[in-house]
């Protein structure tokens, strides 16, 4: 048994297939947030469900609707699960009467009664019921109610299977009947339908007896077909409506409510300054840099208490040195900022799920808008800050093409929180108490340079194109703190797992290139070791941001493309085998790194912050924009922007140094 | 002369123009381009249906609508393309 999980944004159906599967996938209260269709199993049945991405309807203009509507139509599929939010529950059932075309049995699963129930909307089921020809339960996804008994159906086979569907008015009706005679297909109905509507997707179905059917439909209604369709699904969606609904109207909600401050004229852009500022000082600022010293500490206690271990066991010189200077201080200077990611993923969690990134959108859509971008470019740049990949896979969302590539290629940009390590290390180094307005700053030159870029692009690239914003706001909520914490630890977790294997693995191999010459010798300077030639042939490329040809510290910003926060596991090794230094606060009192001033940390953070970003995010980015060529330019875009970005800030800042 | 801004009743106009929690019937949809006009059809915009003007971003552009008991977000440019009859 197959069933389809299908829906409009928003209402609801991943909260419902994780509960129906068991499994976690990303909620988030947002249009648009699962952008593939997920394949699960209903616990302990052998039941196939396919969460397919959010949509209003089966039309031929979108991505989303597309895939839904493919699946749907070619697949082998026996039930369709669709669910409604009973609090806008005549838009949703407008996807509905399209999925009753595809006579394929449909149970409407009526998602948020808590909130309906809330708001004084009553449903007549018996008659919604019979109107639609579906079997209909009331549920709350989100509170668990009645989901257990929506399974049993489901597995007892108990529910209608709406054969019999009349919902247009008599002229258009009798004109899906010939049309219906005429096409060979299981999905008759709805092939007759879309060709009547004069659908591009299935114009191969058309036959000059279609057409002239189609053609005396046309003459009969003086109107588009595609919209007098619109109408009837729309008018029969009224009448049923009127009969089996009834809600109060002009309530005002707690949403209005919320809104009148959080979209309030002069106050809505201070209060979005401030979250966001809050955010980033929290998990970039004091707080964040407080926690890096607390697990600093401990990761030198381990590193001492492995060395004096090793060496009383005996064990030869060169391991000691792998574990504690190659394992340990690759490891350990990632591992120092995980408290300070788990900050930076609980704020963003709690922002996805109130209701609150859509709010973003709407406001700052005319700011984006004047540089080609759309108010959904948003939603990428903040869960940007978390991690690119699925900033990247977020993009999606936007209507218009060109705005969804200008935001793919900008979006790495936002700094993530790979990337927060390289921040806390240097900004908490050479602007102590100053370190949290510094790391906020480059969050800002982010922003800045985003909006310049994508303005640069839209008047030289997209020239004179127009697009158009369509969003949907949805209720604030209240975050689900179970849901939350689970969000946090599965990042978390993630994070750690790097560490665990492709850090790990990269500090096993910058610790060997280290150590050795091109001769195999152990024992050597490290000026001689493979790193250091490796690093020499580039340095050069580094010098007009460094002030200094350091081998270092270019062969250390190349890592960033395996990981942003290998730079500072790269650093920490480094740093580690030429002097006595176990913390990575301590990088810059080694030898090796002691030429950075406060204007090249700034420079080299802006480089790590603008490149490339890392092999994951690349591989985003190749899927997203569809070619290989696409991909390669924005690289080439990123690396060349942040190095001439890096250059000018050391450049200036070495000017203000030189007249303080 | 003085001319009066305020909106009537049975007034004819863009529904950009709209003042804010004021309510109309739309009249007509004059988008030429054909996905935008299919999807403004699909989020409800039908002839005959009654919006009302709710929330209006903070540097004016884009313009909150409810209709059919629900909220939509759409750009002043595409709302231009939209002909209502004033109600209240």
């Amino acid at each position: 048994m197959r069933i389809a999980l299908v829906g409009n944004q928003n209402s609801g159906k991943t909260t419902l297939f994780n509960l129906l599967t068991g499994t976690n996938q990303k909620v988030g209260n947002w249009p648009g947030v699962t952008v593939e269709r997920k394949v699960g199993f209903i616990r302990n049945t052998d039941y196939e469900i396919i969460d397919l991405p959010g949509i209003y309807s089966l039309s031929p203009y979108t991505l989303e609707e597309n895939i839904s509507r493919n699946f749907l139509f070619e697949e082998q599929v026996d039930l369709i699960l669709n669910i409604i939010d009973a609090t806008s529950i005549e838009r949703s059932l407008y996807l509905t009467t399209q999925l009753l075309e595809l006579k394929i049995p449909v149970i409407i699963a009526l998602n948020m009664m808590d909130i309906a129930d809330k708001r004084g909307i009553k449903f007549d089921l018996g008659t919604l019921e019979k109107r639609l020809d579906t079997t209909i339960l009331p549920i709350s996804a989100l509170k668990k109610t009645n989901v257990f008994n929506l399974i049993q159906t489901i597995k007892q086979g108990d529910y209608r299977r709406n054969l019999y569907q009349h919902i247009y008015d008599h002229d258009l009706e009798n004109t899906i009947s010939q049309l219906e005679e005429r096409v060979d297909t299981k999905h008759s109905r709805f092939l007759a339908v879309k060709m009547i509507e004069r659908d591009p997707l299935f114009i191969s179905h058309a036959t000059e007896e279609t057409d002239f059917i189609i053609d005396e439909l046309e003459k009969k209604y003086f109107r588009d077909l595609e919209q007098i369709v619109a109408d009837e699904r729309y008018r029969y969606i009224e009448l049923i409506r009127d009969e089996a609904v009834e809600a109060k109207r002009d309530m005002m909600t707690t949403t209005d409510r919320l809104d009148q401050i959080f979209l309030n004229r002069y106050l809505a852009i201070p209060i979005f300054m401030v979250i966001m500022f809050g955010i980033y000082y929290l998990a970039a600022g004091p707080i964040g840099s407080w926690t890096v010293d607390m697990v600093g500490t401990g990761v030198e206690f381990v590193s001492e208490w492995m060395t004096t271990f090793l060496t009383n066991v005996n064990a030869s010189p060169w391991s000691i040195s792998l574990v504690v200077d190659g394992m340990i201080a690759g490891v350990g200077a990632i591992l120092n900022f995980l408290p300070q990611l788990i900050i930076l993923f609980l704020l963003i969690s709690i922002l996805e799920t109130t209701g609150y990134m859509a709010r973003i959108s709407f406001f700052l859509d005319r700011v984006f808008q004047k540089v080609g971008l759309s108010g959904k470019s948003l939603i990428p740049f903040i869960i940007g800050s978390g991690c690119s990949v699925p900033a990247i896979m977020s993009a999606r969302t936007i209507n218009d093409e060109t705005e969804k590539k200008m935001t793919i290629m900008l979006t790495p940009f936002i700094p993530c929180s790979a990337k927060l390590p390289i921040i806390t290390l240097f900004a908490g180094y050479f602007f102590g108490d100053r370190s949290g307005f510094v790391s906020a700053s480059l969050y800002f030159l982010a922003i800045f340079i985003i909006l310049l870029s994508a303005y640069v692009m839209k008047n030289v690239l997209f020239k004179g194109k127009t697009s158009s914003f369509i969003l949907e706001l949805p209720e604030y909520k209240l975050p689900s703190l179970r849901y939350i914490i689970y969000d946090v630890f599965s990042k978390a977790w993630a994070f750690i797992v790097r560490a665990g294997s492709v850090i790990l693995v990269a500090s096993i191999i910058i610790w060997f290139l280290l150590s050795f010459d091109f001769r195999m010798t152990y024992g050597i300077a490290v000026d001689d070791s493979m790193l250091a030639w490796f690093g020499k042939l580039i340095s050069w490329i580094f010098y007009p941001m460094l002030g200094e040809m350091s081998w270092a510290a270019s062969i250390s910003a190349i890592q960033g493309l395996v990981a942003k926060e290998q730079v500072v596991g790269s650093m920490a090794i480094i740093a580690g085998y030429t002097s006595d230094v176990s913390e990575a606060r301590l990088i810059f009192t080694s030898g090796i790194f002691g030429f950075f001033t406060a204007s090249s940390a700034y420079a080299f953070m802006v480089f790590n912050l603008f490149s490339a970003p890392c092999f994951g995010a690349i591989g985003a980015m190749r899927q997203e924009l569809g070619t290989t060529k696409r991909m390669w330019k924005a690289v080439l875009f990123q690396t060349g922007l942040a190095w001439v970005l890096a250059v000018l800030v050391f450049q200036i800042g070495r000017l203000i140094e030189v007249i303080l | 002369m003085k001319i009066s801004t305020k909106l009537k009743k049975g007034d004819h106009l863009a529904l950009s123009k709209l003042k804010k929690g004021c309510r109309a019937k739309v009249i007509s949809i004059h988008t030429i381009d054909k996905a935008l006009r299919r999807r403004l059809l699909d989020m409800g915009i039908t002839e005959g249906v009654q919006v009302k003007l709710k929330k209006i971003a903070p540097l004016g552009d884009p313009i909150d609508i409810e209709l059919r008991g629900y909220e939509l977000c759409l750009r002043k440019a595409d709302l231009d393309l939209i002909e209502v009859e004033v109600i209240s």
